[in-house]
């Protein structure tokens, strides 16, 4: 049976050799398998430490992490065969001629049978919505697709959990797109924590966790974050532009996901106000 | 300063298996003291056409001119001095054990007097807002400082037209209001400035006007609310949600920037 906790960190500190102040202190919290959880807060608030010392590319001053029931300090290998990390630049992960390679580049360093390994290098590859790509050569994708090519090669080794690190933060609107609509068809199966400066990224996650200085100031759930406007400012966040019109016209929900949604919210209030008078 | 593209055309890897036409005839005017935003998807061109600004490109054909003077008969280094060119990551580049020392580079190399560049030096750094950074590390800064510094060095050329190709990418949403902010503020000095920026709902808080590139082509040139009202796909959330109202039977206008649409928006809601 899975361990209760996917994600369990407790006090964490970590500092950079010779940096002046801690990358992340006291950090604690917990995630249960599936949950999707956010992570935002300013450049240099410790979200990028946060997810090294969870894979074990970095290994903690003190406090505990647990993937899994897992430490990686004492167990670095069998973390990172739980964990898969997507990166903020999807050129640096690409190495093989082929996606269908490159996809299988994982599983062959970890010694799966070749069958084996074709079987899950396709399902990952039809999981990202890439199907018909095997035979692509990497460069002549497109950011989005790339980034969705790194993204099954870390389905094809089947991790418990998912750490995206701005996985969007070098695409056009369209890869942003692109690759957020495949990350929402992988929640539910795998713990996903997902690092972004796109407050507009994280407004279906499960929750958020706001960290700022290397501390970890809040943990909210996105409906809670959108309307606390003095969370928002202490911690640099700014919402997307159709939130803040709905926050700027007094809207409730303020968690319009397209215009279309925030016009009917609109056609609503006049409606509601109409019949009033 | 005017600078002008003419019927620019750029070919990468001519004659060779992997030829490619970056741009096909592309002909646009940045018009002096203006802010130009450059809008387009990864591979559109957007990067190949403001390389070809102060000629770090060639085009395989077509011209551009500067104040009605071919830029291939100026001088290279005048050429890039009155053009800065901004790329993306700029803070790459920086390399001087202090940040004073990085902004003095360039001028330094226009052989320009000691106190002259200090006076520059001084100026870049107040305008992007780092003076107080001045006798530090670059390389022990954040990243939005680095951005910062990095554009401190092209600006103490004093060009007459700064490129800026995708400033804010990778910055928090602070460092980006900063650089938004910066951008208003040399327009006021006179600087005319392209941005070029994928981010669509950042480039209509600033652009005077708005040139979308689509496949090495020009899908649009104009005023934003021209081209945005025009072209859905490109608008940001705002022109989106106005032309979703509209959809449906509720004319709130064309606005275009933020706090334009949030009182378009408020007025409907009121009757």
């Amino acid at each position: 049976m899975a361990d209760p906790t996917s994600i369990s960190c407790e006090n964490l500190n970590y500092s950079y050799p010779g940096a002046p102040g801690p990358a992340l202190s006291g950090v604690s919290f917990e995630a249960p398998p599936g949950e999707y959880v956010g992570v935002v807060g300013p450049n240099g608030s410790g979200k990028s430490t946060l997810l090294r010392l969870l894979n074990g590319l970095l290994v903690a001053d003190s406090g505990m992490a647990r993937i899994g029931g897992r430490d990686p300090k004492s167990e670095p290998f069998e973390v990172r065969r739980r964990v898969g990390m997507l990166f903020q630049n999807p050129e640096n992960g690409l190495v093989a001629p082929f996606v269908e390679d490159d996809v299988a580049f994982g599983m062959e360093n970890l010694g799966v049978p070749r069958e084996e390994m074709q079987v899950r290098a396709r399902e990952a590859i039809r999981a990202v919505g890439l199907s018909g790509y095997e035979r692509r050569e990497p460069h002549t994708l497109s950011g989005g697709e790339k980034q969705r090519v790194a993204l099954a090669g870390l389905l094809a080794l089947e991790p418990e959990i998912l750490l995206l690190d701005e996985p969007t933060s070098m695409l056009d609107a369209a890869g942003r797109r692109d690759v957020m609509g495949r990350i929402g068809t992988l929640r539910g199966d795998r713990t996903i924590l997902h690092v972004t400066h796109h407050l507009g990224e994280l407004l279906d996650a499960d929750r958020i966790l706001v960290l700022n200085g290397g501390k970890l100031v809040a943990d909210v759930s996105p409906e809670r974050l959108v309307l606390d406007a003095d969370l928002l400012a202490k911690n640099r966040l700014v919402l997307p532009p159709l939130s803040r019109l709905a926050t700027g016209l007094g809207l409730a929900a303020a968690r319009p996901r397209t215009p279309e949604e925030l016009a009917r919210e609109i056609q609503e209030i006049i409606r509601k106000r109409a019949a009033a008078r | 300063m005017r600078l002008e593209l003419r019927d620019i055309r750029h070919v990468y890897s001519p004659r060779t298996p992997f030829e490619v036409e970056a741009l096909r005839r592309v002909s646009l005017a940045v018009e002096p003291g203006e802010v130009l935003g450059i809008l387009g998807g990864t591979g559109s061109g957007k990067s190949t056409l403001v390389q070809h600004m102060n000629l770090l490109l060639e085009p395989t054909s077509g011209d551009v001119l500067v104040d009605g003077a071919n830029a291939a008969t100026l001088k290279k280094s005048e050429l890039r001095r009155r053009v800065g060119l901004v790329f993306q990551f700029p803070e790459a580049a920086l390399f001087a054990p202090t940040v004073a020392e990085d902004v003095a580079f360039a001028p330094r190399r226009l052989g320009l007097d000691e106190g002259e560049i200090e006076d520059r030096v001084r100026q870049s750094l107040s305008l992007v807002g780092a003076e107080h950074l001045k006798t530090r590390s670059p390389f022990a800064l954040s990243g939005g400082e680095q951005r910062r510094v990095a554009i401190a060095g092209v600006l103490a050329m004093g060009p007459e037209v700064l490129v800026l190709d995708e400033p804010t990418s990778a910055l928090d949403p602070e460092a980006r209001g900063d650089l938004l902010r910066l951008i208003r503020t040399l327009r006021q000095t006179g600087t005319s400035i392209v941005l070029v920026s994928h981010d669509t709902n950042e480039v209509v808080e600033v652009a005077d006007r708005i040139c979308v590139l689509d496949k090495g082509e020009i899908r649009a040139i104009g005023l934003p609310s021209e081209v945005f009202y025009m072209i859905p796909e490109f608008a940001p959330a705002t022109v989106q949600t106005v032309s979703a109202l509209s959809d449906i039977g509720y004319d709130a206008g064309s606005p275009v920037r933020f706090e334009e649409t949030l009182r378009a928006l408020k007025r409907l809601v009121e009757g």
